[in-house]
């Protein structure tokens, strides 16, 4: 129960828990004696609260002895992709309720007659149009018709509508339209969910702003009130201090403010393990890294770079080809459909292939002998003996080694012509060369070398790959951080309160108005200070910075560049334009310093930053790993060998500072397993990651 | 061993499976390359250009899109800068260089490049590039009748000999376009390009060796072969033919364009014959033989291949395709191309009606057919300067279906991941104001399935502003299948001091002058229906009706579903309605 160590007063803990499909794992960080505690808990769909008390238990932390709780959730994604929100409305400028039916009118499978367009969240019947009309400038054009507002509410009401998400053409340059109309529907309809575009989006595009405010009303009803009951749930455990939710951005932000822009949660968990990554970076004294995350169904990619993880003003919800856009400020981070689960079957062709079909968790990989009958890449893992079959999920769940071989045989082997292992092997080998694929993609349209970047492995399956994929790439580090499973819990113990604000205002560099920016920039700024000091939490010591999207005159593109405070103080506009071209260089291996260069939006971010925990050092050692580290060696499969080798074994939780471990090895943990490959060479450093050399002949 | 010995390494499934992934990797990075560094909305934002990768005797192993239309364009290029130079003669570092329409198939400001790549001093392939220059020079607005009006025309070249730039080429093209900047931005962009493909076809070239790779290359196109084998099989054998028609050339006003298409099927064989679409044209609307290949490879691979990747020339071995010189897919010089992409959507569209009566559930009733785009410029008001604008393509509906009705407000066949301009960025260039953009309600051809719908888009201007457009399909509306019916064709209209003209003899308006409060009004077509419309759910009729996708009026007289005041289905009136029709028919 939650009282055992209620004795403790605020000790300055801090509490963490991210929710994903299965688990919700917590991480726990008690800042008095520097301890970091771990829980793993089943998530629990109906009533996902009770997950997180589960895994405080596990953990041995309690809510009352925390000050901060640090949450991150997948409910923002689920009710956008279950639709399960609200009925929603959408009040839009008269003449474009379709444009968020009619989108961006793409047919990127271009050769399917059955391709499938996006599906609105708001039916068309839904949609209701209100007389105004503002310039591209800003300027009003039709004054705003207060009457029309009025019609359509009543309407609202018979309609028994629960959200409404307003966009207003150009509100981006001239808000007051949509905060007119936000007034009077409130007024009108006190008990619904009332969102303006404005407020998510500063920016143009009125398909993407439209989508972005439409899904924040969508999902707003359910997710504030999830955020609400959590709140009363800690409190009635006691604790009393700040609640704060992880963004997509990797940033936090108060519950209060959750409660409003709900969509900003959108990829919370993703993010913090980026984040986490970055938290790793910085403790390693490193600047650049890739965060490479490997779970059941999916691997995903992100980048640190410069000390920081790169973000994206928008992300697209549901698969690229049916896409609701979502335009905000989010970490980059890059998908493919390759995990533990994916399927090895062969295409219509006769030709392999492995994932995106996802045996998922029911009925699972054919291994778990809950009916599947499907090979997928746990199960190759398995045949390979890269998993053992009585200690996966530390021996919580037994698997079939030989239902795995028949799946694997069946379906992939015999049509084939391949031998069993040949098939495993295989499927492997694919994964890898798949995932290094989306590593590179992530890194080239940045205009960077992914090879030169160390490997921050997580996620269930991430160690299982990383030293295949690291190679793949041709990257020579691997860094598997502590406790692999529970990474993105652990990154959001790093994360700082974040703000971001973006204002669209073209202007060439030539003749752009100084004051007219620092207008734009303070106003920002000041918004993001009053959030700051709305969000309750006192000690953050605040900052900010400043970027634009910038481009050739005549280009279509802009690129988001960093922008110290010093260039616009001395109305630099030599400097500008400097850090411009050089990032365009980086990027796109061109630039053209002597064509101008014109504005397209302004970018600021206030952020909150949080006092970090210190990681303690873990016991040291000699370079041989501890005798008591040792498992039973047993035969593994390599095909840098070719052949299965008497593989030796490690408990990762009894491996000590300074142990030095050469592949090929396995290293075996709770929740996942690392792979060393022959020819690599594997360090446990002072926090006890493993530190991996890909590749060093020894 | 020699460059021309045969591989002699074979690729097992695994290492074909990875190299498939891995070429599609190569053409999915020079795609990123060239689309970020592009200097033209054309290319970024409507993606008009193709990349490619193929193998040394110009086949293609791997087509990153870009434009679906330019299927052929690359493999037919590549093989035609062979063909010119000679194996021999090419060297590592060599970029070659046309935008001969006769030879892309298409017009001029098709800027093609291609890079052969060594691995160790053997021929391994070629990366190819194909970008769409927004200016080459030539008549400004107005409709061509010639290739000599229509810009500069670059032969086969070396724009770049083994790695040094030929510059005196670069001179002639920057004296020759009205944008130098732009288009030396687009050339470097297309170099970035096929150089980023040069070096990822050679790492995995290093990484599982040349004859690995291209055994696995072989293999990759003989599944695909198999693939589309399996499902011509599918096919009735059969000859089988539609007619269609387009509105005009723009030239000779109202004087119809004949389409004839036929296509045979034999076992696992088909035959596309298109030797009855009409003669070459006077007005712009012509391409070149490629694109009469293209548009058969196009229906082709939608009805065998829709979903393999990479697009390869496996998919089309079981293809034949009859062409005969001088038809407006085949033209010859000097035939005018500038609007090269108009009529092949149609002729794409008349052979999925052609098999219609044989595979109705894998065929698509037709669709709006043209990209629906607008050229503006003039002086800006806001800075004095010249400048010339594009609102990029409009979308309209897309046919029904046998199982499900056509998708609304989606771009044409002519281009695939091509996205429309955001009206706020368009209405921040361009002295204008877009007054609606709307779905064009009941312009879905009726049916069991109803057919999707076009959009409905009105600009007005700011400032005194020369438009130019050129659509067809007006007249030659997107038919239904199967007793579906047409839908509402693409039109266009003018409201000049006031007064709304919507009488046009056909769609296209060259260099017309609008003053400030005149509109041009942009009405693109639905798709056409599909199986009769008495057959429609009378739920289905009532939900449209309720979205206001379709009137009362014609849910009344096209499906005879009779709604009464609350919105729900009169059954009764409905019943004796539908009875009716059906002893009309």
């Amino acid at each position: 129960m939650s009282n055992t160590s209620g004795v403790q007063s605020k000790s300055g803990a801090r509490l963490a828990a991210d929710i994903g499909g299965t688990f919700t794992d917590v991480a726990a960080f008690r800042e008095g004696t520097g301890e970091l505690l771990y829980g793993k808990a089943l998530s629990t769909p109906q009533k996902l609260v009770e997950g997180i008390s589960q895994g405080v238990d596990k953990a041995g932390a309690t809510f009352a002895e925390a000050d901060i709780f640090l949450h991150g959730s997948t409910i923002a994604i689920n009710t956008m992709l279950e639709r399960s929100g609200a009925r929603t409305a959408l009040i839009v400028t008269k003449g474009f309720r379709d444009i968020y039916e009619i989108g961006r009118i793409n047919r990127p499978d271009a050769y399917n007659l059955y391709f499938r367009k996006h599906r609105p969240l708001v039916q068309r019947s839904l949609r209701f149009e209100v007389v105004e009309r503002l310039t591209a400038e800003g300027d009003v054009d039709t004054e705003l018709d207060e009457a029309t507002v009025n019609a359509v509410c009543d309407q609202l009401v018979a309609l028994d509508i629960e959200a409404v998400g307003i966009m207003l053409l150009h509100s981006y340059r001239n808000n007051e339209h949509e905060r007119r109309v936000k007034a009077i529907v409130q007024q009108r309809l006190p008990h619904a969910f009332v969102s303006a575009s404005h407020e998510l989006s500063q920016e143009y595009r009125e398909f993407e702003r439209c989508s972005t405010v439409v899904a924040n009303a969508y999902i707003g009803p359910k997710v504030s009130s999830y955020v609400a009951g959590i709140d009363d749930h800690i409190a009635r455990n006691g604790f009393e201090g700040s609640f704060l939710l992880v963004q997509s951005s990797g940033g936090l932000y108060e519950s209060a403010q959750a409660k409003q822009h709900c969509i900003r949660m959108l990829e919370s968990g993703p993010a913090a393990g980026v984040i986490g990554a970055r938290a790793l970076c910085h403790v390693l004294g490193m600047t650049e890294a890739i965060a490479f995350d490997m779970g059941g169904t999916t691997a995903k990619a992100g980048v640190i770079h410069n000390g920081d993880a790169l973000t994206t003003g928008a992300a697209l919800v549901g698969g690229y080809n049916e896409a609701l856009p979502v335009q905000i400020s989010m970490i980059d981070i890059f998908e493919v459909g390759t995990g533990g689960g994916s399927i090895a079957r062969l295409d219509a062709g006769g030709g392999l292939c492995v994932g995106p079909v996802s045996a998922g968790a029911s009925p699972g990989p054919a291994c778990y002998g809950l009916g599947g009958e499907e090979p997928t890449v746990t199960d190759a893992n398995l045949i390979l003996g890269r998993l053992d079959p009585r200690r996966f999920l530390g021996g919580e769940m037994q698997l079939d080694l030989a239902a795995a071989q028949r799946a694997m045989t069946k379906r992939v082997g015999e049509p084939l012509g391949l031998s069993l292992i040949a098939a495993a092997e295989g499927v492997l080998r694919i994964a890898a060369t798949t995932m290094s694929y989306a590593v590179k993609g992530v890194s080239t349209e940045r205009g960077l070398d992914a090879a030169a970047f160390p490997l921050i492995a997580y996620g269930g399956a991430g160690p299982l790959h990383a030293c295949a994929v690291a190679r793949e790439i041709g990257t020579s580090m691997v860094i598997i951080p502590q406790s692999p499973g529970h990474f993105c819990a652990f990154g959001m113990l790093f994360s700082d309160l974040r703000y971001d604000y973006v204002r669209t205002a073209p202007m060439r560099l030539a003749d752009a108005s100084f004051d007219e920016i620092e207008t734009l920039y303070e106003g920002m700024i000041a918004e993001g200070m009053a959030a700051l000091a709305g969000s309750g939490i006192a000690n953050a010591q605040a900052t900010t910075s400043r970027a634009a999207d910038m481009r050739y005159v005549g280009q279509e593109h802009s690129v988001t560049i960093d922008l110290p405070a010093e260039v616009f103080a001395s109305q630099d506009r030599g400097a500008i334009k400097k850090h411009f071209d050089d990032v365009h260089l980086q990027r796109y291996g061109t630039c053209a310093p002597n064509e101008p260069g014109e504005i397209v939006s302004l970018r600021a971010t206030v952020s909150g930053l949080m006092k970090k925990p210190d990681l303690s050092p873990i016991a040291s050692g000699a370079a041989a790993p501890p005798e008591a580290a040792r498992l039973p060696s047993r035969d593994v499969y390599f095909t840098e060998l070719g052949k299965a080798v008497s593989t030796p074994i490690f408990m990762r939780e009894r491996l000590l500072s300074g142990n030095r471990i050469e592949g090929p090895a396995l290293v075996e943990e709770h929740a996942s397993t690392t792979v060393v490959l022959p020819g690599d060479h594997l360090e446990v450093d002072r926090f006890g990651n493993l530190m991996i050399e890909i590749g060093r002949s020894h | 061993m020699t460059a021309t010995a045969p591989a002699t390494k074979r690729a097992d499934a695994v290492l074909t499976a990875i190299i498939r992934n891995g070429v599609l990797a190569v053409t999915e990075e020079m795609k990123t390359n060239l689309m970020r560094t592009a200097y033209n909305m054309i290319i970024y934002e409507a993606l008009d250009f193709t990349v490619g990768l193929f193998t040394p005797v110009g086949d293609t192993v791997s087509i990153g899109l870009g434009l679906p239309m330019f299927i052929r364009g690359m493999s037919q290029t590549v093989k035609a800068k062979i063909a010119h130079f000679g194996v021999d003669a090419m060297r590592e570092g060599d970029i070659y260089i046309t935008n001969d329409s006769y030879l892309t198939g298409s017009h001029l400001n098709h800027f093609t490049l291609t890079m052969p790549v060594f691995h160790r001093g053997v021929l391994a392939g070629f990366t190819c590039c194909m970008a769409h220059w927004q200016d080459v020079g030539g008549n400004l607005g107005g409709v061509t009748t010639d290739i000599y009006s229509e810009g500069i025309q670059i032969p086969i070249m070396k724009v770049q000999k083994e790695g040094v730039m030929n510059d005196d080429l670069v001179d002639i093209i920057k004296m020759n376009v009205r944008i130098p900047e732009r288009a030396m931005g687009d050339l470097r962009a297309q170099i970035t390009a096929v150089k980023s493909g040069e070096r990822r076809y050679k790492e995995l070239l290093d990484r599982y060796g040349r004859e690995e790779t291209l055994d696995a290359i072989a293999r990759i196109m003989d599944q695909s072969e198999a693939r589309a084998r399996e499902l011509t099989r599918s096919i009735p054998d059969g000859v089988y033919t539609a007619e269609a028609f387009m509105d005009d050339d723009g030239v000779d006003i109202g004087q119809r364009v004949p389409i004839k298409v036929t296509i045979s099927i034999a076992g696992d064989e088909a035959t596309i014959d298109l030797r009855e679409v009409s003669k070459q044209v006077r007005g712009y609307f012509n391409s070149g033989p490629t694109t009469g290949y293209a548009c058969a490879e196009v229906a082709y691979k939608c009805i065998t291949s829709p979903t393999d990747y990479p697009i390869n020339q496996g998919s089309f071995r079981s293809l034949k395709v009859l062409l005969t010189p001088g038809t407006v897919i085949s033209a010859v010089r000097p035939a005018a191309m500038r609007q090269w992409m108009t009529y092949p959507m149609t002729i794409v569209d008349s052979l999925f009606k052609a098999l219609a009566p044989a595979i109705s559930d894998r065929v698509i009733a037709g669709h709006h057919a043209d990209l629906m785009t607008i050229n503006m410029w003039g002086i800006h008001p806001k800075d004095g300067r010249f400048y010339f604008g594009n609102f990029g393509p409009l979308g309209g509906g897309w046919g029904a279906k046998k199982t499900e009705d056509g998708m609304s407000a989606t771009v044409c066949l002519n281009d695939g991941d091509t996205h429309n301009s955001p009206m706020e960025q368009s209405e921040s260039k361009n002295p204008v104001i877009v007054r609606q953009v709307a779905l064009r309600d009941d312009s879905g051809g009726a049916g069991r399935w109803r057919g999707g719908l076009g959009i409905h888009r009105i600009i007005e201007a700011r400032a005194p502003i020369t438009v130019n457009t050129q659509i067809d399909r007006q007249h030659c509306a997107p038919w239904g299948l199967e007793g579906g019916r047409d839908a509402l064709g693409n039109k266009v209209n003018l409201r000049i001091s006031g007064k709304l003209i919507d009488d046009l003899p056909n769609s296209k308006v060259f260099t017309r002058k609008l003053e400030i409060g005149d509109q041009i009004h942009h009405l693109s077509g639905g798709g056409g229906g599909f199986g009769p419309p008495a057959e429609r759910e009378a739920e289905r009729v009532a939900f449209d009706v309720a979205e206001g996708y379709v009137s009362r009026e014609q849910a009344e007289k096209a499906y005879g579903v009779v709604i009464d005041a609350q919105g729900k289905v009169d059954l009764q009136a409905t019943q004796a309605r539908r009875a009716a029709m059906g002893k009309a028919t």
